[in-house]
C-alpha cells in the first residue's frame, strides 16, 4: 500500500502536499520531518492542521510514527458541512484557511467552518487579506453564489490568539476556465487598519502615514479603521494594516503588515508600519500581474482543476512557494504549465517582468457533491 | 522577427527548466560524515538542502530589498499601472 504513495522529504510545503493529495485521491508519505532537528517530528500546528483535514473529510487514514518524523496520509472523501476548529496559535488562521480555500468548493455539502485562534500575525497571510483578495479571485472561477464569505467575528493577535473567523463556501461541480491576461489599471486602493487592546488612535496614525506614501500615486484611497473592543479583541495587544489595490478589470493586489507579537522582537511604531506597508503594496504593484503573490498557487490550482479548456493567467514573478506548488501539481495531476516571460517594455511604466501561465485543465469534477 | 522568436525560445525553456528541471538536481544533496576520535561521527549538512526541505511552510513572498520606494525613480516605474498614468491607444478612462 504505502509503496504506491508519493513520497516526499521534510516538513516544508506540508499543506500543499496534503491538499493536493486530498483533491487527487493519491496517497502521500512524508519522511524525515525535522529528523535532524533538536526537536524532531511534527509540530503542534501541523498536528492541528491534520486534525482540521480529518474534520472536513470522511474516511481519511493518517499514520504517524512514534517520533512524528514520518507521516502517511490516505485521503478520504471531502464531506464539508459545519466544522469548528481550534487552530493552534503557533500559526495564524491564515495558515489553515489557505488550505481550506483550496478544498472548500469540492466538498459534499457547503462548508461552514468556524476557526478560532490567531487572526493576524506577521508570518502568514491574515484573514483580512484572504477576505479581500482570495474571495474575489474565487468568484472569477465561477465559484460565486450565496455564502462565499470570510467573516472576522473576533480579532486575536499573536501570540495569545482568541480570535474567531467564520468561512462559508458553496459547493461546485466544476470550475470554469479563465483568461486573466489583462490586469488593467488600478482605480482605487482600499484598506483596513486594525487595532486591538491598544489605543484606537494607533489605527489613525497608521492610516495617515500610509496615505502620505500612496497619495503620490492615486487620489482614490480609503482606509477603514477597525478597533475591536472587549470580548471581540482577543488576548494580545497589537495593530496592523492590510492594503488592497483594485484594478479596472477586477484584479486585486495586496500587501499587509502586522505589529510584532508582544514579547517577541522590537516593537514597531504605527507610523513606520503604515509607511512600510504602503511600500510593500508598491512592490506588489511593481511585480504586478492579475493575481497577487500570496494567491498565485490558489489561482494555479483552480486553473489546473478547470474544465478541459485552456486557461491563461498573467502573473508577477513566481514566488518560491508557487514554484514548488507547480512541481507538486505535476506530481499529483500530471499537468505542466506553459510559461512565457513578458519583458517589461521601455516606453510603458508598468513595473517588472511578468509571466504568462497557460494550461489545459484536467476536467476535474466534484465527485463528492450530491445530486439533487 | 526571427531574432525575437529565438530570444523567446531561449527565455521560455529557462523558466520551464527552473520550475520543472531542477528537482532531480536538488535530490543529490547529501550528508558529509567525518570521523572524530575514531568513535563519534560528525554529520553536517552538505548543502542547504535540509534547510530548504525543513523550512517554514509559508506562502508569503518576501519583497526584493533592492527596491527603494523612497526615490522618485521607482515610483515612476509603476506610474502607468494606475488610472492616473498613460493610457494605451484605443483605450480611454471613459
Amino acid at each position: 500500500m504505502a509503496s504506491q504513495a508519493l513520497t516526499y522529504d521534510g516538513c516544508n510545503f506540508f499543506r500543499q502536499r496534503l491538499v493536493l493529495s486530498t483533491l487527487s485521491g493519491k496517497r502521500v508519505k512524508i519522511k524525515n520531518i525535522r529528523s535532524r532537528d533538536d526537536n524532531p517530528g511534527l509540530r503542534d500546528f501541523e498536528a492541528s492542521f491534520i486534525r482540521l483535514l480529518d474534520k472536513v473529510t470522511n474516511g481519511t487514514r493518517i499514520e504517524i510514527n512514534q517520533t512524528g518524523t514520518v507521516l502517511f496520509y490516505q485521503p478520504g472523501l471531502l464531506c464539508g458541512g459545519s466544522v469548528e476548529h481550534d487552530c493552534n496559535p503557533q500559526r495564524s488562521i491564515g495558515y489553515y484557511l489557505e488550505a481550506l480555500l483550496m478544498l472548500a468548493p469540492f466538498m459534499k455539502t457547503a462548508l461552514r467552518a468556524t476557526l478560532r485562534g490567531v487572526t493576524n500575525d506577521p508570518t502568514d497571510p491574515s484573514v483580512d487579506l484572504l477576505k479581500s483578495t482570495a474571495i474575489p479571485l474565487m468568484k472569477k472561477f465561477g465559484l460565486e453564489g450565496e455564502g462565499l464569505d470570510i467573516k472576522v467575528v473576533k480579532r486575536g493577535m499573536a501570540p495569545g490568539g482568541g480570535g474567531e473567523v467564520v468561512f462559508t463556501c458553496p459547493v461546485r461541480r466544476t470550475v470554469r476556465p479563465v483568461l486573466f491576461t489583462d490586469p488593467g489599471k488600478i482605480k482605487r486602493i482600499r484598506g483596513v487598519a486594525y487595532s486591538v487592546r491598544v489605543s484606537p488612535q494607533m489605527a489613525n496614525r497608521i492610516v495617515d502615514s500610509a496615505r502620505s506614501v500612496l497619495n503620490q500615486c492615486l487620489p482614490d484611497i480609503y482606509i477603514h479603521t477597525d478597533h475591536m473592543k472587549g470580548a471581540n479583541s482577543g488576548k494580545s495587544p497589537g495593530f496592523g494594516l492590510t492594503l488592497v489595490a483594485e484594478t479596472l478589470t477586477g484584479c486585486f493586489l495586496s500587501a499587509e503588515m502586522s505589529s510584532t507579537p508582544q514579547g517577541q522582537g522590537d516593537p514597531v511604531l504605527p507610523e513606520d508600519l503604515g509607511r512600510d506597508c504602503a511600500k510593500l503594496l508598491l512592490e506588489e504593484i511593481y511585480r504586478g500581474g492579475c493575481v497577487d503573490s500570496s494567491n498565485q498557487s490558489l489561482a494555479l490550482l483552480f486553473m489546473t482543476l478547470g474544465q478541459q479548456d485552456v486557461s491563461k493567467a498573467l502573473l508577477g514573478p513566481l514566488s518560491p512557494y508557487t514554484i514548488e506548488f507547480l512541481r507538486h501539481i505535476r506530481d499529483f495531476f500530471q499537468i505542466m504549465f506553459k510559461m512565457e516571460t513578458q519583458k517589461a517594455s521601455e516606453d510603458e511604466m508598468k513595473g517588472g517582468d511578468k509571466v504568462l501561465m497557460t494550461c489545459v485543465g484536467v476536467g476535474y469534477s466534484n465527485i463528492n457533491k450530491t445530486i439533487k | 522577427a526571427s531574432e525575437a522568436f529565438l530570444r523567446q525560445q531561449q527565455a521560455t525553456p529557462n523558466l520551464r527548466k527552473l520550475v520543472y528541471g531542477t528537482v532531480a538536481g536538488e535530490e543529490a544533496g547529501n550528508y558529509e560524515e567525518e570521523e572524530v576520535g575514531g568513535l563519534f561521527r560528525v554529520s553536517r549538512p552538505h548543502d542547504n538542502k535540509k534547510h530548504w526541505t525543513d523550512a517554514k511552510d509559508c506562502s508569503r513572498f518576501s519583497p526584493d530589498s533592492s527596491h527603494n520606494w523612497d526615490i522618485g525613480e521607482m515610483l515612476k516605474s509603476i506610474r502607468d499601472c494606475f488610472v492616473t498614468g498613460k493610457w494605451e491607444e484605443g483605450q480611454d478612462a471613459a
